[in-house]
Order: C-alpha cells, then structure tokens, then sequence
C-alpha cells in the first residue's frame, strides 16, 4: 500500500514535466484539438484500467 | 435582437420551477431510483464544480492564456484520473467517521478546535468571491439580454434597479431552493438528481453554442481550420502565453480546487452514494470535463469572427445573440444560470454545515437537549439564508470592479492554501495542528494583503521599507502572490510541523487517518461496560430521548444488541456513536462529547493490539492486499486456521482478560459460539466455563490436573493447560493461551479399568476367602453334629450356638469385606464421605490375610484411629490393598510391614513400609506407569501402582516413593499425603 507514495511522486514529476509535454502536446504544426484527443486517450485509457480491473 | 425583461424573468421562474419539481419528485420517489441512484446521475451532479465562471469565465481564461485555461479542466481531470490516490483515502475516511465537511476532517485529522473555525472562516473568504461571481455573471447577462443593443430601458425598472433586482430574487429563490431541499440532515436525492439536471442542461447548452460557432459562424471544421490559417495570430495566441509561468501556476491552482472546495468535497464525499463509484468517477468525470472544454477554443473565435461587442468573458451568450437565434440564446443564459445556481447552492449546503459545526455549536449552549435534532435544523436554515445573504452583500459592495476571471482566480488561490494541509491529512502522519494554523494564517494573510484587500481599497503596492522594497499588490500580479503565499504557507507548515510535538489524541487521530488503513491496533480500555450505560452517560448531553435513539441507531448499524457487554463491540459501538454524531453536529462537537462521557483510557501496558480489530479489517481489505502484505496475510491465515482446527479446544485471553480467540474444539467442548464471545471479558461469559479459566488464568501453576465440573447436570473431568503470550517488549505478557483437554473418556476408562482390576484382585483373593470360609464352615458342621449330642445338656447346646453364631460372624465379615471392596466406587467427589482410615487399612489386612498361599507377613497397623478424610472408602481400600500386596509380595516370609498415619494439619500423611527388596535403580522411573511390573508374567497385572496415583490425585493426594526406605538398608517407604477435605468442594 506504501507503493501509493511513488504515485504522488509521479504526480509531483509530472507537474515538473508538463511544460515539455505541453509544448509537444501544442505543436503549432498539428490541429488545434489535439490536446482534447491525448485528453480523450487518457479516458479511454482509464476506462479500460478500470473495466479489467473490476473483472478481476 | 432583445429581449423583454419580464420574459427573461418568467424564462428564469420557469426553468427554477422545473428544477423545484424535479428535486421534488426525486425527494417523494416519483422518479425512479435507478434514475435517482444512477452513477450517472451522481457524475452529473459532481458537475456543480463547473460554475458560471466554467460557462462564461473560462472564454476569457482561453483568451488571456490560450491552451492554459485548459489547465481549469486538466487540473482537475488528472486529480480524478487518480481518484484511487488522491480522492478516494479522504472519501473512505470521510465516510468511515461520518465526516461532513472538509473542516470537520482537518479538525478529525489535527484535533484542534481552533484549526476548524479557522478553516471555516478561511473557506468562506474563499467562497464569497466565487458567490459573487455566480451573482455577477447572473446579473450581466441578465442585463446583455435586455438591454443589448437597446439605447435606452424600456422596463418597468431602471437598468441598475431591473438587473439588481432580479440578482436579488434569484438569490432569494435559491436560499428558498437550498433550505427545502438540503437542510436536513440526511442525504438529499432530491438535490443530488437537480443539480445532475443543471449540469446536463449547461453541458447541453455550451456543446450546442460550440456547434453553433463551428458550424453556424465558420460553416465546417474545415473552415475553421482555413480561417486559422488565414490569421495566424489566433493560432499564436493559442500558444505564446502556455510558455509564461502563469499557466503553470493556474495548474496548480486548479488541481487545488476539486480537492480543497468546500463544495466539492460537500457533493463528491457527503452526498456521494456509491462506495464502488471511485473508479467510474476517475474516467467518467475526466470525460465529462472534456465535453465540458471542447467547445471553448471555437466559442472564442466565433466571438472574434464575429465581432461581438461584449468583453471575451461573455461570448457564450453573445454569439447566439449576434446568430439572432432566440432558441439557442435563452438556451445559452438558460446554461448560465444552471451553473451558477449548482454552485451556489452547493456551496451554502457545505458552508452552513461548517459554519454551524465550526462556529455556532462550539459557542452555541444547547439548552433544550430534547428536540436537538429540530434546533439543528433550524440553526442550518438560518445559516443557508446568512450564507446567501452575506455573499448577496460581498457582490453589492463589489460592484462588479472585478472580472469574472479575476473573481474566480482570488476564491481558487484562497483555497489553495487548504492543499498541505489536506496532502497531509493522508500522507504525512507527522504534520501537526500547530503546523497547519501556522501555515494557513501565513498563507491566508499574504492573500488577503495581495489580493482581497486591494479589490477594495485599490491598493498597488506594499512598501517594506526595512527591506527596502515595494511589493505590488492586487489581482493583476495574482502569479506572484500565488507562489509567494503557497511558499510562506508550506514553509510554516512543514517547519512548525517539525519543530513542535503533537499531542497524544493528534498523534492518534494522524495514525487513523494514515492511507495505511490498517495502521491503528491500539486497544484502548473503556470504562463504560455495557450499552445501556451508554445511554446514562449521554443522557446529560444529548437528553434521554435522543441519546437513546442514537444509541440503538449505532447498535442497529452494527447489528449489536442492547445487552451488549464485549468490551471489543463497545469500542466499536463507541466509535459508531461518535461517527453518528459527527454526521449531526460535526466533528468536533462529537469529539467533545464522547471525549468528556466515554473517555477512551490508553492501556497501561504499551503495545497493547487490538488483535480483533486488525483481524475485521484485514478480512475486509483482503482483496486490496499486494506482494508481501497478501503474503503475510496468507500466512496469518494459516496460522489461524492451524489455531481454529486444533483438534484441542484453545482460547487466548488478553491482558485485560478479552478473550481473543476461541477455536472450533473449544467451541464444540463448551457449546459457547465464537461469535458471541470474542472480545467478551473472561467474567462474562457462562458458568461453569468462567469459573473454571477465571480461577485457572489467576494461579500460577501452568497445568491443573483433572478438574471436575458440571456441564448440564452431567459432571465432566478437564485438565487445563496455560502458557503466556510474549510480548513485543521485551519480559512482558501480552496475554495467556490456554489449552483445555477433556479427560472424562479417560476418566470413564479409568473407573473402568479400576473396577476391573478390582475384580482381578477379587478372583486372586477368592482361593483364599474360599479357604477361609471353609473353616468356619467346617467348624460350624462339627458344632452341628456335636449338637445332637448335647441335646439334654441345655448350657452345653448354648455354649455350642455361641460358638456357631461366632463362625458365622466371621464368614460374614469376610463375605462383607469382599463385596465392599468389589462394588464400584463413587464417582462423584460430591457423593465422598468421611471414612477413617484405620478401618480402610484394617480391612484391607483382613482380605489380605485371607490368602494364605501368598507369602505370610505381619501387618502392623499404627494408624491413629481419629484420622479421618472424606473420600470414597472403596477406593481408598484398594489403594491399602493395592500397596499392602505389594509390600507382601516384596518381603520375606514372616517379615513386617507397618502402616502409619500422621496429622499435618490440613494434610494427613500415611505411609507403607515393608522390609523388601526395594525398588531397583532402573524401575525407579516407571513403577507408576501402567502395566509396568517387576513380578513374572501372571502374577501382576502392572496397574496396581498407577491405580494407586490416579486414586490419591482425584483425592486431592500426592504420593512419594522411597527407596531404600528411610532408616533401613533396603525395603520401599510409601508415602501418601491427603487432604482432610477437597479444595474443589469450597466447603
């Protein structure tokens, strides 16, 4: 249950590294939406972490 | 396009009316409750989050920040997407201890009064800018569609009196919505599915209005594509600000917001239905606030496209007011008030419940404890209104100087200073009250100097001349103030929380609320030993009526009964009580009144676990445990499993004598469930059993031999067997385990075999006795015959019958002798009765005698006459005949043995010496062992002697054996120590 601590550490990473991420995220060269579809990815991608984890 | 105002109010009376019905219908059941309880429902209703500022404010956020304002819905998307770590610890705990809002958990957490109704005041300076927010974007609009492009009032009203007026109404309409529909203590469906239809509605309206500007404005998502082509600098907008620290510090800000709102919290922890919601919220929230965000970029340029003459913050409303399309324009202001209602009414739900909890109870004496649950109620109404009231005067005195951006920016940044001290609710055991008040007042002060302060005075900057510097001040430099306060208030935190110590209640109260669940096994000790004391304590403080309806509310919840004494249930029906109460008058009140009536003692000896307790919960986090937790549990498991099905009953007693264990074979020996008596006091658990482990876990002696007790009337022999329980520390106890073994086959055997070999030694004898009868028998013929002789002689006929009554007295002593001895002995020591032992060995010699073929001795029987215990007399011959044929059988031919008594006080002692061969050195071990013999086969049967030591010890006796015996060379001294009377009887 401790393993929940490196979780926040993850978080506190992330927040380090969002700028980065943002700035690839934003690329001027791809559509404006393209933030929403990461954004609709990581629904989707915690949709089915949460499906398979319920069926187990 | 315009529109009248009193159809804008009719519109507005309308759609509040429809929302009335709904949380009506819902309260009364008239919607279904797989509507009402849909996780749905519940998703929508966590909408409130997106307020009036998600519906307008965020257009102008996107304009200032461009992808930053994403950062709103990103924020708190990715604090949802990792509900299991970040929401879910303070749900479960809030759950678990009734906690009702986000200060009744710092007070849970830190265990300071003060620490709560700072909270509260800290929240609603919070709250008031988001309120006046609401009020504002309400009022504006309310005013951009009457009077948009209109030269001057045609109302009724003057423009100033028509707009203030009916953001008055409004206000007073909702307070009157709120105190309906959420003002009792319960859970309130009817508010749950009102405020899921309002999100619905604005979720609807803005996607319809992002449509509106792509498909209306632009004509297709290809042309929106081309337009930002041919004016690139929207595109650059879009991107340059992302690159300043601002938007990194509106991340920040905004993940605050959905842990550390006040209304937040009050709807997705306090109305939250659904335990297994956790991980539908964490994908199905993020999705929501995507449609949410999606049309805000289009929205934006729509605006731009067309020129809409309104500032950005209102563009949603503008664009279809400049598409003159009245459907989607009400729809639009239609969306705009759903979202600020939501907020405001959640918001008085979670700020009344604090500010009656935080400020009011504490200074409030209730006098009347009898109908505590109506005051209660009425305190929260009264509350709900001075909320709405108070945020109503904030908004006034305001006067719509701030945007709603900026309105927004100071409630967030405010109750950012919430987020240590929450992060540390779950995460940091060692933060403490001190650290948190230090921190908050910190943060909340360079706040108030920064960003609250100068929004009235217009202040711009700080001097600190002894620094030599000049701070600037207000809204416009919110970034730095932002990051300088949040520094201030971790530093205090983190530092106070370091440098001083936490109280003992603090300390506990941390570990309880530590994400590991199963991190607090204290056993605290109670001095309340039933659950009707429960009520005697609390009568005082809540009234007879209702501390017994609280009590019994808590022992249903548990599935307790009234009766009930295990000081295990009552720690949990005290816990129980005190969550109820939290629920009812908050946290802190509730600690107050169960700390000061059932105070928890801490136990005296440390490291006294509550195995019970850490069993319950580990049964009931079996399936959350990973890696090496699941396989110590699985070890647990064997373990106790290895304990419940020893084929011997077993029982573990704490150090205040909680029973903590009572396995099946113990269950099945004493017909006592397991259920109902782990976690009972030794004392209270039934007769005979109580006695029996009461007496034994009291003496020092770690195995009793055979004690008898009655079980239903049918008497039962148990040996007792005891160990102790080491502790953690080092020489202490932390309890006994005790073994109990049923002897009464074996005791039933015993009798047997006892009795058969009296019968054995019967058949020996009989040769003997026969003999001996025929002696008289003989003598008696001879006297008959001589009788015919005699029969003129009338003294010497006489004198003949004399002799031959002599005869015949002798054959019936002998024949009494043996069946005495071959009648079965008393069973009971209850039916033991006083028997002198001279007789017994004196009767014992006399059987002996009889065998004459047997190697003839002389008996010395020295025993005083006036030596009397109580004991079964048959028995007590065998045990003279048992010892006396094998000091025969040991002697030479005329040797002596002599047998005597002697008065120890409470103890007799007797002794049987012979002048034998004695015991040799190798057999010394064994002679009491059955079936050990030294004599040639057939002629012993080898249970003489462990006949002998079963008799003397269910006599109470000892027996010693001494060989060579004392004062003599060789021959065996047997020595055997009685009690006058047995302990066991008490009487």
């Amino acid at each position: 249950m401790n393993n929940q601590r490196y979780l926040i550490l993850l978080l506190l990473v992330a927040y380090i590294f969002s700028p980065t991420l943002f700035t690839w995220m934003i690329n001027p060269e791809g559509a404006w939406y393209r933030p929403y579809l990461i954004w609709a990815m990581l629904v989707v991608a915690a949709f089915f972490y949460h499906s398979r984890k319920k069926h187990q | 396009m315009t529109f009248d105002i009193t159809d804008i109010a009719v519109i507005g009376i309308i759609y509040l009316v429809i929302l009335f019905g709904i949380a009506f219908a819902a309260e009364k059941g008239i919607i279904p409750k797989k509507i009402s309880r849909h996780p749905v429902t519940y998703i929508l209703s966590l909408g409130v989050f997106a307020s009036a500022w998600a519906f307008y404010g965020v257009i102008d956020l996107a304009f200032q920040f461009g992808y930053g304002a994403l950062a709103y819905y990103l924020g708190t998307g990715a604090l949802f997407l990792f509900a299991p770590v970040a929401i879910a610890p303070l749900a479960q705990l809030a759950r678990r201890f009734q906690i009702g809002s986000l200060a009744d958990l710092l007070v849970f957490r830190y265990h300071s009064q003060t620490a709560g109704a700072l909270s509260t005041l800290c929240m609603l300076l919070a709250a008031l800018p988001l309120l006046a927010l609401q009020l504002q974007a309400v009022a504006d609009t309310l005013q951009i569609m009457t009077l948009y492009n209109r030269e001057e009032p045609l109302s009724v009203f003057s423009d100033w009196n028509s707009r203030e007026f009916l953001a008055f109404s409004y206000c007073a309409v909702l307070a009157v919505f709120t105190i309906l529909f959420g003002s009792s203590r319960d859970q309130h469906p009817g508010l749950i599915v009102a405020m899921a239809f309002e999100s619905l509605l604005k979720l609807v309206a803005l996607l319809a209005i992002g449509l509106l500007a792509i498909y209306g404005v632009f004509g297709s998502l290809g042309a929106l594509d081309q337009w930002l082509l041919d004016y690139p600098e929207h595109i650059e907008l879009l991107h340059t600000p992302i690159r300043d620290t601002a938007s990194h510090t509106l991340l920040l800000v905004f993940l605050a917001t959905a842990v550390a709102m006040p209304h937040i919290f009050h709807m997705s922890v306090v109305e939250g239905p659904l335990k297994q919601m956790t991980s539908t919220l964490s994908w199905a929230f993020p999705l929501f606030l995507l449609l949410l965000a999606l049309p805000v970029f289009p929205i934006l340029w729509a605006g731009f496209e067309l020129g809409v003459p309104l500032p950005a913050q209102y563009f949603t409303l503008g664009i279809p007011l400049l598409s003159e399309s009245p459907s989607l324009t009400v729809l639009a202001f239609l969306g705009g008030l759903s979202a600020a209602t939501g907020a405001m009414v959640s918001f008085a739900l979670a700020l009344s419940t604090m500010l009656l909890n935080h400020w009011l109870l504490p200074v409030l004496n209730i006098r009347n404890p009898h109908n505590i649950y109506r005051q209660l109620l009425w305190l929260r109404r009264g509350l709900i209104l001075a909320v709405f009231v108070i945020s109503y005067g904030f908004y006034q005195v305001l006067e719509s100087r701030l945007s709603l951006t900026q309105l927004a920016l100071m409630g967030f940044i405010q109750t950012l200073q919430f987020l240590p001290g929450l992060l540390a609710v779950s995460y940091w055991p060692a933060a403490n009250s001190r650290g948190f008040i230090g921190g908050l007042v910190l943060g909340s002060g360079v706040w108030l100097t920064g960003l609250l302060i100068p929004a009235f005075t217009g202040w711009e900057t700080l001097a600190l001349p002894w620094l030599n510097l000049e701070l600037p001040l207000g809204i416009e430099h919110w970034n730095s103030i932002t990051m300088v306060s949040l520094t201030a208030n971790l530093a205090a935190f983190i530092g106070l929380s370091l440098l001083t110590k936490s109280s003992v209640e603090e300390r506990y109260s941390a570990e309880l609320c530590a994400e590991d669940e199963l991190s607090h096994p204290l056993r605290m000790i109670l001095d309340v030993h039933s659950a009707e004391e429960f009520i005697d304590r609390l009568r005082s403080s809540l009234g007879q009526t209702n501390a017994e309806r609280e009590v019994k509310r808590a022992l249903k919840e548990l599935n307790l009964t009234v009766s009930e004494r295990r000081p295990y249930a009552l720690r949990r029906l005290r816990d129980k009580i005190e969550a109820n109460l939290s629920g009812l008058m908050g946290t802190a009140m509730a600690g107050e009144i169960l700390d000061k009536k059932i105070p928890y003692h801490l136990p005296e000896a440390k490291g006294t676990t509550d195995i019970n307790l850490i069993e319950n919960r580990l049964t009931q986090y079996r399936s959350h445990l990973r890696g090496l937790a699941a396989e110590l549990n699985n070890l647990r498991l064997y373990h106790r499993n290895t304990l419940e099905e020893l084929p011997m009953a077993a029982c573990s007693l704490g150090d205040d004598s909680e029973i903590l264990l009572w396995n099946h074979a113990m269950q099945e020996l004493t017909g006592i469930s397991s259920e109902s008596v782990v976690g009972s006091l030794l004392e209270d658990i039934p007769d005979p059993w109580q006695q029996i482990l009461a007496r034994f876990s009291n003496i020092s002696e770690s195995h009793t031999h055979k004690q008898q007790l009655t079980v239903d009337g049918v008497p039962r022999w148990i040996s007792l067997h005891k160990a102790n329980i080491a502790g953690p520390v080092a020489d202490s106890a932390d309890g006994q385990v005790i073994l109990l073994e049923d002897m009464t086959e074996n005791q039933r055997l015993e009798q047997e075999l006892v009795h058969s070999e009296r019968l054995a030694s019967i058949g020996r004898l009989a040769a003997g006795v026969a003999h001996e009868i025929g002696n008289p028998v003989t003598g008696i013929a001879c006297l008959a015959q001589n009788l015919k002789y005699e029969a003129d002689d009338p003294d010497a006929c006489l004198e003949t019958a004399d002799q031959i009554l002599s005869q015949t007295d002798r054959v019936s002593r002998i024949v009494h002798s043996l069946v005495s001895f071959s009648h079965t002995g008393k069973q009971d020591q209850a039916d033991f009765m006083p028997v002198a032992l001279r007789e017994m060995a004196a009767e014992a010699v006399q059987l002996l005698s009889l065998q004459k073929e047997k190697t003839q001795v002389h008996y010395d029987n020295r025993i005083d006459a006036s030596l009397v215990i109580k004991g079964d007399s048959q028995r007590l011959i065998q045990v003279f005949i048992n010892l006396l044929s094998n000091a025969r059988d040991a002697s030479p031919d005329g040797g002596h043995i002599s047998l005597e008594g002697e008065d120890l006080g409470d103890m007799l002692l007797i002794s049987v010496t012979d002048e034998g061969t004695g015991i040799a050195e190798e057999h010394r071990e064994r002679v009491l062992e059955p079936f050990f013999t030294s004599k040639e086969p057939g002629e012993g049967t080898g249970l003489g002697l462990a006949m002998v030591y079963s008799i003397v010890e269910d006599h109470g006796g000892h027996l010693e054996i001494e060989s060579p015996a004392p004062g003599q060379v060789s021959g065996t001294q047997i020595r055997i120590k009685l009690p006058r009377q047995l302990e066991s009887r008490g009487d």
